[in-house]
């Protein structure tokens, strides 16, 4: 076993200077001076060359190895082994099969997989040791925006907020501040960033002041769709079990950019080779596409519900659905499937096969219905509807992506029928998802009791910026205000000041131009990250935080994948950064401190372990949560024996499951009613057939009681495509994790931020690849390089979420940032429009920024394609 | 550590440069690559994995992922081309050294640069026909893929390989992976190793060792 101990070497002392040298020549020159031991016969001079490419230098074996992870909310979760020499992370590699009991090198099993890092991952020594790294605490001193900041103690810092809190919530009530924590570079079990199970939202709550935010950015439209069909977000299967379909549809998925579990690109591969047949129905030919040689079927954007209305309608009218499937486990599919109490129902008196059918309406969803919508013709409708009706076991993988989309989740809801009533739910090779959640890990080591998860108001998360602008002349059903069962109910929040815990949300919610005119109007903002960000321009504090190579924490799988993986703390914090959980606990006391009448006991039982030395020293009591966790909650929920100390040695445990992990087997194998409170698979959702006032609920208007095509209030079949004729979608990029890595040059120089085009359209605009060209609708402007490609739907274009923005003096955003485009107006299930986008573009001599650092370059395009003469 | 250079110890590499002819080295065994073309998605985990084992500044990529497509819309194609040093048998860099900082090694065939004899001329970068040799501005010297010969020789396979996420790239010794007789992941169960992808420079120029699994609007 290599040395896995993680004790910081303070002989050598290192400077920051040469710690944020990434290059190993600078590096060894300082680190020569401290005697390190190093090859000797590299330095000796002989007669012919021979020395090694770069001599002298430490080999692997010659640091300490440490199993750590990645730990960005991206939809995977991989292994770095960091090696290091004293206090310094040399180099990153990951998992080579070493890392586990009875794993030795090469070790890479169908069953066991390595779980091998992705780019973003291998490139996080760019990040942690950046020069946009937050050492100390700092505090605005110019405008708010203005990005000017002063060097400040923690002292000053944390009494400035803690004062400010009380003054806000004695003076506006307990709504006044936002919780907008987001799972950016937190995710593990103790040091966690999260919507629901976050540290900061116990913290608020404990407070007694928090509107939290209820919709989720990336899939909203399918959480509220899974939640209403199944009754369940974990609809989905293990990685492995996509090895195992014949025809695998991926609806708008591209898991070569975003990964989606462990190892889900690498089953599909081994699916392939056995066979599997690949579909992509997506505006763009992705990558996806290529490497499993898919039948690509480009849609319009916002389209995808109808396509699919049109494949029902072919599947039922020739009779190619499971009827025995549909009568055992739907409600409401058809006529023989709806309860006797839908009939009494405001909502509730439709099926869904008569709607398809058009017995209510007047109008079938055909085939040439759909495509006259979808732009798909007939014939490739029914040809992919016999396909998926007659393969079986067919996999129809509804990702996220067209249900971030006005009406969103009536997308989700459409897939779930077509995987319901083709029986491909429950079994080996099909596919439910969806969200797609699937193995279930213990998750959470802090304190989760009574306090945890408390709001006075919860909103669709897009929405604050509307609320803060339009205060007190807010409609409750204008933000999605969660009902409560109290004198809060409909209340809307006055909102005058936001936390943002490793979340860059300023930088990644819709219509930011409308989130920099809110923004000005808050009394307190506080933002707690690692490095500087957009969001953190905006902030009045910016506290640092330690990275996860700086505190102590397991990582979990997060989306597929069975494994944990130990975090130790592998170098100590860097600057004067600590943890989120540090910092939580001690401005607890410190409120405690200048109230302790009402506040007097908010720091024991906030981090029950501690005591006020946690801001110091936060080790044993790590250690005591994590190990608590591992003793009362993984060992007897896995039923395993490994104790947490042999845990610790190996660095990752791998669960070796019986067979490939389905979503709803026990369902449909062992009658196991759903979690829907028929027990059914609700085509007919009971909780919306008895809706009859739509404002008071948290979708704010009306939703059919079963899946519909619902117009969305822009696209290509819409009449502002006079003034906007292109379709702008915003898919997640392969080289950031949202706007996380965006500082990154290693990565900026694989891939730039830069807009897809037709090559037809482009070839109309007089518009090159490389090209400037901006975009812009009625909400913004942004400016990028231009990519022209046959790989694209005419009509259509793409940039990549994430970017930072980047303002000139006229408002344009000079790095390309997509959320100036998007609207906030989010779909009544909380599904983010982020793909409902009407814009023009042209060419342009305004300026394109590639990074903040003013010598930023994105070269990708010198090692990029081979492009026809006439583009 | 460029501008600390042996101004003397040069002098004298260049002088026994001129006066050695050079002899290719034939290597023991002669390890390579494999790479498949259709496979791959393109990720690039290999190169980032590559600068950070390197520890490389932006700019020089001693790993390069080159993207291909074509087509019509909306027939259209695309795959990769993944590539870094061949480790050719008869390097074209090599012979235009004027330090002789290059050279091959025998017991394994990798081509590798001594760091404390090149002058940062940049004659191998001109002379290669795949891009291997990468210029460091920062350190005014040439640098490129050595095969993370200290992996190698500690057992383990170089960092590109090891983080291969779909397992389409890997190395062996090059005669057996050009038969297909090496077990490699690399390669499907209906996949033929080819020594030469469209656009690739003649692999009779410098016998480069890599071979590919080529998609079928690469094959030449």
């Amino acid at each position: 076993m290599t040395d896995k101990t993680a004790t910081p070497d303070r002989d050598i002392d290192l400077d920051l200077a040469s710690r944020l040298n990434l290059s190993r020549r600078g590096f060894l020159k300082t680190t020569a001076v401290g005697a390190m031991a190093v090859g000797a016969g590299g330095l000796l001079k002989t007669e012919e060359a021979q020395a090694f490419a770069y001599e002298p230098y430490p080999r692997d074996d010659d640091l300490q190895t440490v199993v750590t992870s990645c730990a960005h909310n991206c939809g995977s979760r991989h292994a770095l082994i960091a090696h290091k020499k004293g206090d310094v992370i040399v180099r990153i590699s990951t998992d080579d099969g070493r890392y586990q009991k009875d794993g030795f090198f090469g070790k890479d099993t169908e069953e066991e997989p390595q779980l091998r890092g992705c780019l973003r991952g291998r490139s996080y020594r760019q990040r942690l040791y950046s020069a946009e790294r937050l050492l100390y605490p700092m505090m605005r001193v110019g405008e708010r925006g203005e990005g000017k900041f002063k060097r400040v103690s923690w002292d000053e810092a944390l009494n400035f907020i803690a004062m400010k809190m009380l003054a806000i919530k004695n003076t506006y009530g307990p709504t006044a501040l936002v919780d907008q924590s987001y799972a950016g570079a937190s995710y593990g079990v103790l040091h966690k960033s999260d919507q629901i199970e976050g540290l900061l939202g116990r913290f608020l709550g404990m407070f007694g002041c928090r509107t939290s935010s209820w919709s989720v950015p990336s899939y909203q439209g399918t959480t509220t769709s899974s939640r209403w069909t199944f009754g369940t977000i974990e609809d989905g299967n293990e990685d492995d079990a996509f090895a195992h379909s014949k025809l695998i549809i991926m609806w708008g998925w591209n898991p070569a950019y975003t990964f989606h579990g462990g190892n889900t690109f690498y089953y599909m591969r081994l699916a392939k080779q056995r066979g599997c047949k690949f579909v992509l129905v997506d505006p763009q030919y992705t990558d996806s596409a290529a490497v499993y040689d898919a039948w690509w079927i480009p849609i319009r954007p916002n389209t995808d519900a109808a396509m699919m209305a049109g494949m029902a309608h072919h599947i039922f009218t020739n009779n190619l659905h499971d009827q025995a499937f549909i009568d055992k486990f739907c409600q409401g599919m058809d006529a023989g499937t709806m309860p006797d109490w839908a009939k009494d129902t405001p909502n509730g008196k439709e099926n869904f096969k008569d709607y398809i059918l058009g017995t209510y309406d007047g109008t079938p969803k055909t085939p040439e219905w759909a495509a006259a919508i979808c732009g798909v013709s007939a014939g490739d409708i029914v040809k992919l509807a016999d396909m998926y009706a007659k393969t079986k076991p067919a996999a129809l993988k509804a990702s996220w992506a067209p249900g971030r989309n006005a009406f969103g989740e009536q997308y989700n809801r459409m897939a779930a029928a077509l995987q319901a009533m083709t029986g491909n739910i429950g079994v080996l090779g099909g596919c439910a998802e969806g969200v797609g959640k699937a193995w279930h890990p213990e998750a959470v080591a802090y304190p989760y009791d009574e306090w945890a998860n408390i709001w006075f108001a919860s909103i669709k998360s897009d929405r604050w910026a509307h609320i803060v602008l339009n205060y007190p002349n807010v409609k409750r059903e204008e933000v999605g205000l969660w009902p409560r069962n109290d004198q809060l109910d409909g209340v809307i929040p006055n909102i005058k000041g936001i936390f943002w815990q490793g979340s860059n949300w300023f930088n990644q919610l819709t219509n930011i131009n409308k989130e920099i005119e809110a923004v000005k109007k808050l009394e307190l903002v506080v933002c707690m990250d690692s490095t500087i960000t957009p969001s953190g321009l905006y902030a009045d504090v910016l506290l640092p935080v330690a990275t996860h190579f700086e505190r102590h924490d397991v990582a979990l799988p997060w989306y597929k994948g069975h494994y944990y993986i130990h975090r130790p703390k592998v170098i100590e914090p860097m600057g004067e950064s600590r943890t989120d959980f540090q910092i939580f606990t001690e401005l607890a006391y410190r409120i405690g401190e200048l109230d302790p009448q009402g506040y007097g006991m908010f720091g024991k039982i906030y981090n029950p372990k501690a005591d006020r030395g946690y801001f110091l020293n936060p080790d044993a009591v790590d250690e005591a949560y994590l190990a608590e966790w591992w003793n009362t909650k993984v060992m007897p929920h896995h039923h395993i024996d490994m104790p947490w100390e042999e845990f610790k040695g190996y660095g990752i445990y791998k669960f070796l499951l019986k067979e490939p992990h389905v979503g709803f087997r026990a369902q449909i194998e062992q009658g196991v009613p759903f979690q829907t409170p028929s027990g059914k698979i609700e085509i007919l959702v009971n909780e919306l057939a008895w809706i009859q006032d739509w404002k008071k609920t948290k979708y704010g208007e009306h939703v059919p009681s079963i899946p519909k095509w619902i117009e969305p209030w822009e696209s290509l079949n819409s009449p502002k495509t006079k003034e906007y004729p292109f379709h702008l979608v915003s898919p997640h990029p392969r080289w950031r994790t949202h706007s996380i890595f965006n500082n990154c040059a290693w990565l900026r120089e694989t891939y730039e931020q830069e807009c897809t085009l037709n090559a037809s359209d482009a070839k109309k605009l007089g518009i090159k690849t490389g090209d400037t060209v901006e975009l812009w609708n009625e909400r913004g402007k942004v400016v990028v390089p231009a990519y022209v490609t046959e790989r694209c739907m005419p009509g259509v274009l793409v940039l990549h979420e994430g970017s930072w923005l980047d303002l000139d003096e006229n408002g344009v955003d000079r790095s390309g940032n997509p959320d100036f485009l998007t609207l906030d107006a989010p779909s009544p299930a909380g599904a983010f429009a982020y793909n409902t986008v009407l814009c023009n573009i042209a060419k342009s001599d305004l300026e394109h920024r590639p990074g903040w650092d003013r010598l930023a370059t994105a070269r990708s395009h010198v090692f990029r394609r081979e492009h026809r003469r006439e583009l | 550590m460029a501008n600390e250079k042996d101004t003397a110890t040069i002098k004298t590499a260049v002088e026994r440069k001129k006066k050695v002819a050079y002899t290719p080295v034939v290597p023991d065994m002669q390890l390579g690559f494999i790479h498949n073309n259709v496979d791959c998605i393109g990720c690039r985990a290999c190169e980032i994995a590559c600068k950070d084992k390197n520890g490389l500044p932006a700019g020089p990529r001693f790993r390069r992922v080159q993207y291909i497509e074509g087509g019509t819309y909306p027939e259209v194609y695309a795959y990769k081309v993944n590539v870094s040093c061949n480790h050719c048998a008869e390097p074209a860099c090599l012979p235009t050294c004027p330090t002789g900082a290059i050279w091959k090694r025998k017991d394994n065939g990798i081509v590798d640069i001594d760091s404390t004899l090149c002058i940062g001329c940049r004659r191998c970068e001109a002379a290669c026909p795949y891009g291997a040799p990468q210029f460091i501005p920062e350190l005014n010297i040439v640098g490129k893929c050595n095969l993370c010969v200290d992996e190698i020789e500690a057992g383990r396979k170089p960092y590109c390989v090891m983080a291969c996420m779909m397992r389409t790239l890997d190395i062996g010794p090059i005669d057996k992976l050009r038969e297909g007789k090496w077990e490699t992941k690399a390669l499907g169960p209906n996949d033929k190793p080819v020594r030469a992808v469209k656009n690739f420079a003649n692999p009779e120029l410098t016998k480069p060792s890599i071979v590919f699994v080529v998609h079928d609007k690469g094959k030449v």
